[in-house]
């Protein structure tokens, strides 16, 4: 099949126009580097296959998102490449399409944001371009879809490779032509673009060049050419004087193509940006916003709607299941892991969907509104003064939705020492699944003030993590060189519905098909635990497999509040995902819904242990598929390890404190 | 005079981008901006927080120690 490759600038609409081409979803934001990894969908006219690459600004790569979209052009090959280009930032965008044309596949170029460019008096002759540039130009704009039928229409047709070139004067011509003629005829790249690439200190590309001549002979020229250009005093580097004469051809280009009238719109951007980035009230309107999004999640909307979603399981649900069951003839077996187990464990988890729902509609909100960056850019200082940069910031707030996701959005931190404690801390971020357990205890003990207890095991999370921030940055992840931080602000837009709800749709879809596969399977297993024991089946309770082993753990809870074998086995458990916390609950204290679970927790913890057993729960350890990908993105056993050791550690140290402390100040 | 000193809502033109980090640089390069640019200071964050700023209609940000190595004229 073909492939076809959706290449551009970061924050071009890339993945909006995938999602529009092809009949799949991906994840949609308004910040520099959503796409992280590559993605590969059906075209919607089924002839071909559409790879969605990370965002760069040129080919030469400097974070890990950025290498994969070299490394696919390296080693695969595309059939056509569409190039999105921002019509609001041509001359920046004009950069990589230079050197994607170099590359010599036909390409196709979609002309995103020309709204936002005629916004500021900006009008761009679509034809004219095309003509300059010698490939199709195509109006779009990706977020409705416009434009994309034209697309597909032109993707239909047969395309010529490119043929556009530009003089890069004397000095840089003979070292192409050099490279040129030590390389075989019949390899699969264009020479004249590996040549280009490696004269611009592009390493993938400089790598794969080593194979076919020798490294100290490419070093060697490298440095001839680059004194020669020094000579002339028109640059210090090969890569700036090759920007230059690139940036001048294309300052030409816009000069022919584009019109600039002046028209002074008003600049909504820098009007909010006005008042959110303000000096005394930035952070405090950052954390309002947290604090009314949980209002929302919690006490507004969240708790009451999962209030009736409980008694409607535990209520005619759960009835007619019965009077289905008994009507069927079911063994009083069946009818046990049905009632006591299943609608226990899974009913127990899916009451809090609404919750969740209503903070994934919030997080994508904050996603692609554009104020995401703007948070970073808040963040920096405080950050940056723990050994961490701004930019980690955005992986802790995806975070709080799911931890396997905001690990994965690391990725755009350049600096390597800096993403690993990215990684290694955003676990600590407070995710939904965790909500599940505070939903239930907050209401249990702290009935008044939820959202306000809630909030603090936020803080507690954030502030853990900045703290351990600055003790392994300080010790064994420390670094002398430099980090980066520069990052781009995006125009502001107002979030689209179909776009919100769509992307709440797909984040919280995972935690309902986590409640139906996982917590199905779990909430059986651990039911039969706690019906066999030692002397048989249907034993007490106290006497089953289930409690043994909650046993042999709770004496180490002891000191930290909650020694009874129900919770160590419910802990033990968690590590599969943190709402198996609660399917255990329900199964073990045998309560057909979270409101009659509230009641009887309040025989077994006191308001104390109950916060304290809430930090345990937050703290622990990472579950396990957020440890699955902590191996996958570090590459290492012991890393990954190490994530899981600190994080017991540290969940220990913190409810010890909390437990014996609180008890010190008279808490019970 | 450098970026960090500029008065907000000001302008000014790069002169000397060779004291930042090669990283920093880079990046910078990414999004079009070089020696002899024109600059504009939208934000200036407290305690020697993070600046935003403006660059042919795009706006970014940036550390203050960066800015800090950023030679700068008013225009």
């Amino acid at each position: 099949m073909k492939s076809i490759a959706l290449a551009g600038n970061p924050n071009t609409g890339k993945t909006s126009l995938f999602n529009m081409l092809t009949k799949s979803y991906e994840y949609v934001g308004n910040w520099t580097g959503v796409t992280v990894e590559k993605k590969i969908g059906k075209l919607k006219s089924g002839d071909a296959e559409l790879i969605d690459l990370p965002g760069i600004y040129s080919l030469n790569p400097l974070s890990k998102d950025e290498g994969i979209s070299i490394n696919y052009l390296m080693n695969e090959s595309p059939s056509t490449i569409i190039n999105i280009v921002d019509g609001s930032l041509l001359e920046r965008n004009l950069n990589l399409t230079i050197q994607l044309l170099e590359y010599g596949k036909p390409l196709l170029i979609g002309l995103n944001m020309v709204d936002i460019a005629k916004s500021r008096g900006i009008r761009i002759d679509q034809k004219k371009l095309a003509r300059l540039l010698g490939v199709p130009v195509v109006p779009i704009i990706a977020r409705t879809g416009s434009g994309c039928d034209e697309i597909l229409e032109q993707l239909g047709q047969s395309a010529s490779s490119s043929t556009f070139q530009i003089d890069y004067g004397e000095i840089i011509e003979e070292a192409i032509s050099e490279i040129d003629d030590r390389l075989d005829a019949d390899l699969p790249y264009h020479h004249r673009w590996l040549a280009i690439q490696f004269l611009e200190g592009n390493h993938v590309v400089k790598d794969k060049l080593s194979a076919w001549i020798p490294e100290k002979d490419l070093n060697e020229m490298y440095n001839r050419t680059e004194k020669k250009i020094k000579d002339t005093g028109e640059s210090h580097t090969l890569p700036s004087y090759i920007y230059k004469v690139r940036n001048e051809r294309i300052k030409s280009i816009i000069g022919e193509a584009v019109y600039v009238e002046s028209k002074s719109a008003t600049n909504w951007t820098e009007k909010i940006d006005r008042v959110l980035l303000n000096r005394f009230l930035g952070i405090p309107l950052f954390l309002a916003v947290m604090y009314l999004v949980f209002q929302f999640t919690f006490d507004w909307l969240g708790s009451p709607i999962s209030d009736q979603l409980d008694g409607f399981l535990s209520g005619p649900a759960s009835d007619g299941l019965t009077w289905l069951l008994t009507f069927c003839g079911a063994s009083s077996f069946i009818k046990s892991v049905v009632l006591e187990g299943i609608i226990s464990g899974v009913g127990g988890v899916l009451v809090f969907v609404p919750q969740i729902f209503i903070l994934f509609f919030f997080i994508s909100w904050l996603e692609d509104s554009g104020y995401m960056a703007r948070i970073a850019l808040l963040m920096d200082r405080l950050m940056s003064s723990v050994g961490l940069n701004g930019k980690a910031f955005i992986p802790m707030i995806i975070g709080f939705g799911c931890n396997v996701p905001g690990i994965m959005a690391a990725r755009t931190i350049e600096h390597p020492k800096e993403r690993l404690l990215t990684i290694l801390l955003s676990p600590l971020m407070s995710c939904s699944a965790r909500l599940t357990v505070y939903a239930l205890f907050a209401a249990a003990f702290f009935n008044s003030h939820q959202s306000l207890i809630v909030l603090s095991l936020y803080v507690l999370s954030i502030v853990t993590a900045l703290l351990l921030a600055k003790l392994f940055s300080s010790t064994f992840l420390k670094h002398e060189d430099q980090s980066a931080f520069v990052i781009e602000l995006p125009p502001y837009r107002v979030p689209q519905w179909r776009i919100l709800l769509r992307s709440t749709w797909e984040k919280g879809k995972g935690f309902v098909r986590k409640a139906g596969t996982f917590i199905f399977g779990g909430s059986v297993v651990i039911w039969l635990l706690s019906y066999a024991g030692p002397s048989g089946f249907d034993v007490e309770m106290n006497q089953s497999f289930l409690a043994i082993i909650g046993n042999a753990i709770a004496l180490l809870f002891d000191p930290i509040g909650f020694g009874n074998w129900q919770a160590g086995a419910s802990l033990l458990t968690g590590f599969l995902a943190k709402e198996v916390v609660v399917s255990t609950m329900n199964i073990i204290y045998m309560t057909p819904d979270d409101t009659a679970l509230q009641g009887v927790l309040g025989q077994y913890f006191t308001s104390l242990q109950a916060y304290s057993f809430m930090a345990f729960t937050l703290l622990y350890v990472p579950c396990l598929a957020t440890v699955a990908v902590i191996k996958k993105e570090t590459m290492s056993k012991k890393w990954t390890w190490f994530s899981i050791v600190y994080a017991l550690v540290i969940a220990y140290v913190i409810s010890l404190v909390i437990y014996q402390g609180g008890r010190l100040l008279g808490f019970h | 005079m450098t970026l960090s000193e500029l008065e907000k809502g000001l302008q000014a033109r790069i002169i000397d981008l060779s004291n930042i980090s090669p990283l920093v640089r880079r990046r910078l390069l990414d999004l079009g901006i070089l020696e002899g640019s024109i600059i504009r200071l939208i934000h200036r964050l407290p305690l020697r927080g993070a600046f935003a700023l403006e660059v042919n209609h795009q706006e970014f940000g940036l550390r203050y120690a960066e800015a800090k190595r950023i030679e700068v004229e008013v225009v």
